[in-house]
């Protein structure tokens, strides 16, 4: 027969001091963990839309991004050439957009102004609509030939002056006003991020004769790899990637940040669990009797062992809640959104930091494991009480 | 004195899987603050440098990535000439080796006014004669050059990641020993343009220009001058000092500085709170003892030294530990190599670890506050009341 559960949760109450300390120590760790996880979520999620297998971005051999690429409109039509490029069933015209990519520099309305950031600006045709499917229109698009651009949701809750009816500068010296007509959304993708507007009108604004890149859709049941292949070979001569293996590339620097704080908020758990080791061998070195006179009335030592560290588990999953509700109400004070350079664009990837139940879960099961590991030893010690010793002595 | 000592010892030693645990409850976190310190102050070191070479830096207004008027440069060094300056346009190349994915920060620069607005460079015998002679000559960071294992004299090719994209040979002329920036390749500009223009993309325009002033005034003057000077021209400027521009990119992609920051306050209530626990149980312990203390003549100061100088060596023993282990790893192992973005070489140094101890000392000064202040008061009837 175990323990009962109460007799457990009562237990921690004893040593009030002891418990609070132990509590907000992995209350502290809990919560680091929650927002590098929370954040590590936000940009595999925002990258997960992405990570379209049956889209290729193709850009200018060298180029590392889109907007350092230039594609001759020459080069670009020989993609038209792939035997393997879907086709839309209702125009069967071909999906493959030419796209422009330059960036507009644009205040950050989270410090009311005071910083700005690059906002990528995306010159496309209709065809852009139909290869990037995680696009919708929320109120209508720019007319052909205007100076008018649609804005992504999360761009215009980011920057000042991306609201429906705004105007903003664009063009090679700034001197092309353009206005904002509607939005548009990507699922939360990288997307979403952007300013897009008519490609043509775009390319005369910055002076410019090229493309930047172009996106498009392989046949359904076509091997990305190989199409990669035929546009990097001879008879086209450009860069591909799939456009998840480019996301994932312009967020690589990012990734090895967090993988630093992530290694360090690692060091912090070890340490709570000596934390947690320490407090349960005070514990058990203070309940030597109690624990001899449980084995004299018929517990056995496993019961005891396991019954320390459900306590210990207990502690901890207290520490974790209380961890991730500091962690949340952190994000309600400095706000959700964040936003972070591309490596290579130079424009803004904004996405929000959110604590999913998946992420409380994960936070809380690391810190039951953190909390059973820090109380294997003092439980184990408890289990092996000599009952005739520690009543004696007590 | 030495009596104490003992107390102190015995103190230590009577539960020395508690004292152990305790700390290195404390070093762990001390571990990461030298670590994060040592990355912070990497960053800030450069960035100083960055500050105290009176550098401004004149981008195009519209954003980093639009072009500036290569001719700009003789209207920069023309603006005021009771306020002499040195203008040395570069243009951006980034690039990588053909077949390695790592990308390298590659800028073509103006061959004659390069020595004088980056006066840390070319310093060694034949340099500056190989860089004003040699069309392909190239500076290459020595954080750079160890990571690829490059020498002077070494030919490598780049393929640069914007215009004019195509293969570009360069012979190495120096590894920039003296400079603070061992990160950053340089080549000649002239050379880049006729690539460019044998391409047909704009070869008359540049990046960015970096302004070498000779005042703190004169840099004053110019970063609100340049901007006034070019207001409603055709590619209006934007003028930062090189601190300013440089930490924008920091800030942008992680703000690591900032992060790290939060991190380290976190760790370092963690110990704080760990410690505390820890004094905390021993108090419990002790009561009795303490009592016996007191009763028997020991005053409020002597108890609460007694205390407090418990708390103290735990901390202090934990810090030490969690300094010198990071220091020892960065200073004399193979992980002296491993290269950090931004920063390149994590050098711990000691007044890092100093710090550090320091943090150590603080928190078993917090730590055995509570207790110490607890003990110092306690009244021996009612403690042995308790105990009762």
């Amino acid at each position: 027969m175990a323990l009962p559960f109460t007799y457990h949760w009562r237990n921690l109450f004893v040593r009030k001091t002891t418990t609070l300390l132990t509590v907000l120590v992995i209350a502290a760790v809990v919560g680091t963990l929650a927002w590098v996880l929370g954040f590590g979520a936000a940009l595999a999620g925002s990258l997960a839309v992405a990570g379209d297998e049956q889209t290729i971005i193709v850009i200018r051999r060298g180029a590392n991004s889109e907007g350092a690429s230039a594609v001759p409109v020459a080069d670009f039509n020989k993609l038209n050439q792939l035997a393997d490029l879907a086709r839309d069933p209702a125009s069967d015209q071909p999906l493959l957009s030419p796209e422009m990519l330059v960036q507009v520099s644009l205040p950050r309305l989270r410090d009311r102004g005071r910083t700005s950031a690059n906002v990528a600006v995306r010159g496309v045709t209709d065809a852009a609509f139909r290869v990037h499917r995680t696009v919708r229109l929320s109120g209508r698009t720019f007319s052909t030939g205007a100076s008018e651009v649609i804005v992504g949701v999360r761009a215009a809750q980011q920057f000042a002056g991306l609201q429906i009816g705004d105007t903003l500068n664009l063009g090679f010296s700034d001197n092309r006003v353009y206005k904002v007509v509607g939005f548009f959304t990507a699922a939360g993708g990288p997307l979403e991020s952007e300013i897009w507007g008519d490609l043509p009108t775009l390319l005369s604004a910055y002076n410019r004769t090229m493309y930047s890149a172009a996106s498009l859709r392989i046949r359904d049941g076509a091997d990305a790899a190989s199409v990669i292949k035929e546009i990097e070979g001879p008879a086209i001569d450009l860069s591909a990637q799939t456009e998840k293996g480019y996301w994932s590339g312009q967020t690589s620097q990012v990734r090895i940040y967090l993988a630093i704080v992530a290694a360090l908020v690692l060091v912090m758990a070890v340490a709570a669990a000596f934390s947690i080791a320490n407090t349960m061998f005070a514990h058990v070195a203070g309940r030597m009797r109690e624990i001899a006179m449980l084995r004299t009335i018929g517990f056995g030592g496993r019961q005891i062992l396991l019954g320390f560290l459900l306590e210990a588990v207990l502690l901890a999953l207290l520490g974790g809640l209380v961890g991730c509700l500091a962690c949340a109400l952190w994000l309600e004070a400095i706000g959700h959104t964040k936003d972070m350079y591309g490596s290579g664009t130079f424009t803004t990837l904004a996405f929000d930091i959110r604590l999913t139940p998946a992420i409380v879960g994960l936070a809380l099961a690391a810190v039951a494991l953190v909390g059973a590991v820090g109380a294997l030893v003092p439980a184990w010690r408890a289990a092996r009480v000599q009952v005739i010793a520690a009543l004696r002595e007590g | 004195m030495p009596l104490q000592l003992v107390y102190l010892g015995r103190n230590l030693t009577r539960n020395p899987l508690r004292t152990l645990l305790t700390a290195a409850a404390v070093a762990l976190p001390i571990t990461i603050v030298v670590l994060s310190s040592a990355v912070i102050d990497g960053i800030s070191l450069y960035l100083d440098n960055s500050g105290k070479q009176l550098r401004l830096v004149v981008i195009n207004r519209a954003s980093i990535v639009a072009l500036l008027p290569e001719g700009y440069r003789t209207k920069l060094e023309v603006l005021d000439a009771h306020r002499p300056v040195y203008v040395c346009g570069q243009r951006w190349l980034g690039g990588q080796l053909p077949n390695d994915p790592r990308p390298l920060s590659t800028l073509a620069a103006d061959v004659d006014t390069f020595p004088a607005v980056f006066p840390d460079y070319l310093l060694r015998p034949g340099e500056l004669e190989a860089w004003q002679t040699d069309r392909q000559a190239l500076i290459v960071g020595r954080g750079t050059a160890t990571q690829f294992g490059w020498q002077v004299g070494d030919r490598i090719t780049i393929n640069p990641s914007v215009p004019p994209y195509v293969p570009l040979q360069f012979h190495i002329v120096s590894t920039a020993p003296d400079a603070v920036d061992t990160y950053t390749l340089f080549c000649r500009r002239d050379y880049i343009a006729e690539e460019l223009k044998r391409n047909h993309y704009m070869e008359d325009r540049v990046s960015l220009f970096f302004v070498k002033c000779r005042s703190a005034s004169d840099l004053e003057y110019y970063r609100t001058g340049i901007d006034r000077s070019f207001a409603n021209a055709t590619d209006e400027t934007m003028t930062q000092d090189e601190k300013t521009f440089i930490n924008q990119f920091i800030t942008q992609q992680f703000d690591l500085p900032r992060n790290l920051t939060i991190l380290c306050a976190i760790t370092v209530l963690v110990a704080t709170l760990a410690a505390a626990n820890t004094m905390s149980m021993n108090f419990r312990d002790r009561l009795g003892e303490y009592a016996t203390l007191k009763s028997i003549g020991f005053g409020h100061g002597a108890v609460l030294a007694t205390v407090q100088a418990e708390s103290l060596a735990v901390c202090a023993a934990g810090g030490l530990c969690g300094a010198l282990v990071p220091y020892i790893a960065f200073t004399y192992t193979r992980l002296r190599e491993y290269h950090v973005p931004l920063i390149q070489q994590l050098q711990v140094r000691p007044v890092v670890c100093l710090l550090a101890v320091g943090v150590a000392l603080a928190i078993g000064l917090l730590a055995g506050a509570w207790p110490a202040w607890l003990a110092a008061r306690l009244k021996p009837v009612d403690a042995f009341r308790a105990l009762e």
